[in-house]
């Protein structure tokens, strides 16, 4: 009796590890699929064997259209001041008076809320696995999770989070990003993506339905979900900003392939 | 009942012995990115060493794993070739300093999270891509070591965090500068930009 047992533990371990590689296998191609996308990698035409030769397989420029850039760089240092002179020292205040686990639970809260959203968007690219992940992260974390300041989702049952936005959506139909965008305090965009920010928040960021009465309220809980996420960054902008040559040029370029890569998957 | 024993236990003693293979590879990719990460967030947690000491010791390590005259390379791409063999040479020292103190910016800000090694992707006997995720309390950053083996070790080529590419990044950003002022520009600004970091 016990080897039964033994022997269906073992074939359910080689069964999950067989799971797991064609899990794996999936999510390779697709991050390959991203980088032809964005670098369209010249390899075939690659056949010198010198390995310094080979090096230059990979040329291509990120190309964005940025018809706008003097404009867009006055909004640039507009939110960079934004950012260094009233945003930051908020949220310096936030890490010094709340503990992380604490911001981590706030941040959690401000997540589970866009679940909807997510699901929605999952659900008009037709990514039927990923909208049942996210209604089913959103019912998980809104009641074992308290409401969402736990995310039992991933810990418990190891579903992760998904993002997907208005923007993708209109991506993933080949919708091309147009001229690159600065908005002012929201940072980096496209034209593509400021109609999907619109769009995702006229229906489905619950937050925006306390603004039409309460507008001071809508603020002030936008300013603490915005604050939590800084307070847990790790000084990334700050990193560019004392790194990159033009940081202009390198958040744009950062902006298009993160977002490129985000169409993708 | 006997044959079903050893039926078991071949197939126990099988899976195990795959199973340790696998992970006993010492020059796989993964173990060689591995083992230079952990010595790096050694290096960071050891309290004993003053900060130059460290500095120097963490510049060593990336040194030795970082491929940055492939990484200069496919950064200037089309310039590459325009250069000259001095303009190469003093753009490969900048660069690989500009680079070491991004990472090690970067690999400081993390010291305290935790690394996983999901996979690595072999395209071919000298190329090879690692995917990890930097588990932080909020969010799971999936950041890919891209390799090329040089002799009998694996030297990272390019970093990809979140999709984004660190050399085609550098790449289309120094293109332009390039495009604007030169290279000689270029090079200034990459000088000057050292400079300010030294001081702060």
């Amino acid at each position: 009796m016990n080897n039964y047992k033994l022997i269906t533990k073992i074939s359910f371990i080689l069964s999950f590890l067989l799971a797991q590689g064609n899990l794996f296998a999936e999510t390779t191609t697709q991050s390959d699929t991203t980088n032809i996308v964005l670098a369209k990698t010249k390899s075939s035409e690659n056949t010198k064997a010198s390995i310094e030769e080979d090096f230059t397989d990979d040329e291509d420029i990120i190309e964005v259209s940025d018809p706008f850039e003097s404009i867009n760089r006055k909004i640039f240092s507009f939110n960079d001041k934004v950012y260094f002179y009233a945003l930051k020292p908020v949220a310096r205040g936030f890490r010094a008076v709340i503990p992380e686990n604490g911001r981590v639970a706030t941040s959690n809260f401000f997540s589970n809320l866009l679940a909807p959203l997510r699901m929605v968007n999952a659900s008009l690219q037709l990514k039927g696995e990923d909208a049942t992940n996210e209604t089913f992260r959103f019912l998980i974390n809104s009641t074992l999770g308290l409401g969402g300041l736990f995310d039992v989702a991933k810990k418990d049952f190891k579903i992760n989070i998904k993002k997907e936005d208005f923007g993708q959506t209109l991506g993933h139909y080949n919708v091309g990003n147009g001229p690159y965008l600065v908005l002012p305090f929201l940072g980096p965009s496209t034209v593509r993506d400021g109609v999907g920010i619109l769009v995702d928040g006229a229906y489905l960021e619950p937050l925006n339905y306390i603004y039409d009465e309460e507008t001071g309220r809508y603020m002030l809980v936008k300013l603490i979900d915005i604050e939590t996420t800084i307070s847990l960054d790790k000084d990334t902008y700050e990193s560019i900003k004392k790194d990159a040559l033009d940081p202009y040029i390198f958040i744009r370029n950062a902006y298009i392939q993160h977002r490129a890569g985000a169409v993708e998957k | 009942m006997i044959l079903r024993n050893i039926t078991c236990l071949l197939i126990t003693v099988f899976f195990f012995a795959f199973s340790s293979v696998a992970f006993a590879d010492n020059d796989s990719p993964t173990a060689q990115v591995k083992s230079t990460v952990d010595n790096i967030l050694l290096l960071l947690k050891d309290k004993s060493l003053d900060t130059p000491a460290r500095r120097e010791k963490i510049r060593a390590l990336v040194n030795s794993r970082f491929y940055f005259r492939a990484m200069s390379q496919r950064t200037l791409a089309r310039n590459w070739k325009k250069a000259s063999a001095e303009q190469q040479k003093e753009f490969v020292s900048l660069f690989s300093n500009l680079l070491e103190n991004t990472y090690i910016g970067r690999i400081e800000a993390y010291t305290d999270e935790r690394i996983d090694y999901l996979r690595e992707k072999n395209k071919n006997p000298k190329r090879s891509v690692v995917f990890t995720h930097i588990v932080t309390k909020s969010a799971d950053i999936p950041i890919n070591y891209k390799l090329a083996k040089k002799g009998d070790q694996w030297l990272i080529y390019d970093v990809i965090i979140e999709e984004v590419s660190l050399i085609s990044n550098y790449r289309s950003s120094y293109a332009e500068i390039i495009k604007k002022d030169g290279i000689d520009a270029l090079l200034a600004k990459m000088k000057e930009k050292l400079n300010t970091a030294d001081a702060s």
